[in-house]
């Protein structure tokens, strides 16, 4: 039971990195649809440099890099180029799901190395992400660089005028949150399952980004909702734990999507949105064009 | 800005015309294969033979030619499936899950009506109309779920449908596999073969989905040209709320577009799992038939919506993936050269998105007209 306890709590840490990598996106306005596809890059390179070089430091460092690579370019593509911010983040999963393929297979199997040492078999990546979510929910809403952030994200046009510069600000958050993807991609490929197999994340970056939209925005309820779905996860791989026998082990794959779909359903009804439909950033998803 | 005498404005688009579009979709198709020799020159191939082979085997060889075909065919129904819920404004990235829907209740109907024992040989006039109703019913059901929740509970469209693909991934591999009902006697974690008997009717080799793929090209030309139907949806597209204001009732618009949208991916799993010649059953990489509906997105978005302009790309497409799978083997190359295609032409578009916005206007300033002038002004 710890040891399924213990994989819960390394699963819900990679919705944790991820999910809130994308909150801090849109926080800013920015809406990420391609976190699927930075988490894959994230974690094939990770992965590769690790895996060449022996050392996981190099590989975190390289995941981190990467995400936040391609997250300036989702910044450039729409803050900058001021393109769809759905088609950049389309493209960017598509990216990372077509290249990936190809960088990634000829190295498909185990990574070879030891695992990182864990403490009382929790691994130190979910620590990390406590204190993370911790510092993320402080700076967002006690301090001034988070009122900065949240109010480009609601009204850039006024927050422009009072003096925040709306781009630089993004282009803050959507690297920040870039990297953040990155590291959740190689938590998974280097701590996780550290085993390189073709799209091997089937569906965790796509859950995370339904996360966000569970956690009103808020880091700490999205610490739960990763928990939640970290050990839902973790029970659908496993069925046998709790309900040994009762279903197919494929049905049980689908049970964190149908799960996904009915959380959304209910959180779209009119009785959730008039009582708690305000934390959705206003500015959400919508390119800002100084005038 | 200002290169020599040449001075470069951006300037927004007002329109764009149908060539405009034409000419921009080429630069970006040219850009990413650019990219993409990159690729082939770290793997120590040279680009020009890598290209060379990927057309001559997929337009002129005799082995090439069908798989494009197939490839195509499949393409083209996967980028009706994208483009009209596009039209609409929203995004249907659930081709895959609503082809593998129709397919679970085409090879369904096989199964109720007997067609799994091995001696059985069912009337065709009777299962392949019956199949082919079946893949429209389950792609399109699957569509409305996605379509009824964004328009009636506006739940992101994108999320929906991604969860629904690994629905019904998983569903599928709970029926090929492990005694599922479709499983082959014997394992091997594929599904039972079709009968013989209800093999789909070929046209000179090609299956008869290309009909429908060509029909429901000019179909859908005219319904987004003369329709009423299509004019709510375009007009939905453009502003939900102004469409509202006009009388349409919104909440019917991504319903009708995602039954419509799901239910033509579901014929193309119908193409893929029975038409196609050698394979009828649903294959243990089932997956990888579900990732090239992919490229569904990117014809679409290429063709900026229009399924006439969309055949000519889908052949462009579905000839270079067969292709690119062709000499990733030939010239001893990583596996998923066609995904790596899929990757880099997907993010050229999304660059190039910007000139379907944007125009550079170059005007040549006159060193001496200038000089003209000044003296005049002053």
């Amino acid at each position: 039971m710890w040891v399924f306890i213990v994989r819960s709590l390394d699963a819900s840490m990679i919705f944790t990195f991820a999910g809130l990598g994308e909150l801090i996106n849109q926080r800013s306005g920015v809406l990420n649809v391609g976190i699927e596809g930075i988490m894959l890059f994230g974690g094939t390179l990770g992965f590769l440099t690790a895996q060449a070089t022996g050392s996981y430091l190099l590989g975190f460092l390289v995941a981190i890099g990467v995400g936040g690579l391609l997250g300036l370019l989702h910044g450039f593509v729409s803050i900058t180029l001021g393109v769809d911010q759905v088609v950049s983040g389309m493209g960017i999963w598509i990216l990372g799901f077509g290249l990936t393929t190809y960088i990634g297979s000829p190295h498909a199997g185990p990574l070879g190395l030891d695992r990182i040492p864990t403490i009382l078999g929790i691994s130190p990546f979910f620590f990390l992400g406590l204190v993370l979510v911790v510092i993320t929910w402080f700076v967002l809403s006690k301090t001034n660089m988070g009122l900065k952030v949240r109010s480009v994200g609601e009204n850039p046009g006024v927050a422009e005028v009072s003096g925040i510069s709306v781009d630089k600000t993004r282009y803050l958050c959507v690297v920040l949150g870039g990297m953040l993807m990155g590291l959740s991609g190689g938590i998974y490929s280097l701590v996780y399952n550290p085993v390189w197999s073709y799209n091997f994340l089937m569906g965790w970056g796509f859950i995370a980004l339904a996360l966000v939209f569970f956690s009103m925005w808020n880091p700490i309820i999205l610490l739960a909702g990763s928990v939640l779905f970290g050990t839902l996860w973790q029970l659908s791989l496993n069925p046998q734990l709790v309900l040994p026998g009762v279903m197919s082990r494929y049905i049980w794959r689908t049970v964190p999507f149908v799960i996904t779909l009915g959380t959304l359903v209910l959180m779209s009804t009119k009785w959730f949105r008039t009582r708690w439909g305000a934390a959705r950033p206003e500015a959400l998803g919508q390119p800002y064009v100084k005038e | 800005m200002k290169i020599g005498r040449n001075e470069f404005k951006m300037e927004k688009r007002a329109t764009l015309s149908g060539w405009e579009a034409a000419r921009i979709s080429i630069l970006a198709i040219i850009f990413a294969l650019t990219l993409l020799s990159l690729l082939f020159i770290l793997a120590d191939v040279n680009p020009l033979i890598a290209y060379r082979e990927i057309f001559s085997y997929a337009f002129f060889n005799p082995f090439g030619l069908p798989l494009t075909i197939n490839r195509s065919i499949f393409l083209l129904l996967c980028t009706f499936a994208f483009i009209i819920p596009y039209k609409a404004g929203l995004w249907n990235i659930g081709m895959t899950g609503q082809l593998f829907a129709g397919s679970i209740c085409a090879f369904a109907v096989v199964v109720a009506l007997g067609g799994k024992e091995f001696s059985a040989s069912p009337s065709p006039w009777l299962l392949i109309p019956l199949m082919l109703i079946a893949v429209i019913l389950g792609g399109g059901a699957l569509g409305a779920i996605a379509g009824f929740l964004k328009g009636r509970f506006n739940v992101n469209e994108i999320v929906t449908t991604m969860m629904l693909n690994f629905i019904t991934f998983w569903l599928i591999s709970f029926l090929i596999k492990e005694g599922g009902p479709f499983m082959k006697s014997g394992g091997e974690g594929q599904s039972f073969e079709l009968p013989k008997s209800i093999f789909a009717p070929l046209i000179k080799g090609v299956p008869f989905t290309i009909i429908i793929a060509i029909g429901l090209a000019v179909l859908i030309y005219y319904l987004f040209a003369k329709t009423k139907i299509g004019y709510e949806i375009k007009a939905y597209g453009l502003s939900p709320a102004a469409a509202r204001y006009a009388g349409i009732r919104i909440s019917m618009i991504p319903l009708l577009a995602f039954i419509l949208g799901g239910a033509i991916a579901g014929l193309a799993g119908y193409h893929y799992f029975a038409a196609v010649p050698g394979l009828y059953k649903i294959p243990k990489n089932y997956g990888e038939f579900g990732d090239l509906a992919f490229y569904g997105i990117i014809c679409g978005l290429i063709s900026q919506g229009n399924p006439l302009a969309a055949i000519p790309v889908a052949l462009l497409f579905g000839g270079m993936s067969a292709g690119g799978r062709f000499v990733q083997g030939q010239l001893h190359m990583n596996f998923g050269v066609d995904y790596a295609l899929l990757g880099v032409l997907m993010i050229s578009l999304v660059a190039f998105q910007f000139f379907y916005r944007y125009k550079f206007e170059r005007t040549q300033t006159n060193p001496d007209k200038e000089r003209i002038d000044v003296g005049v002004h002053r």
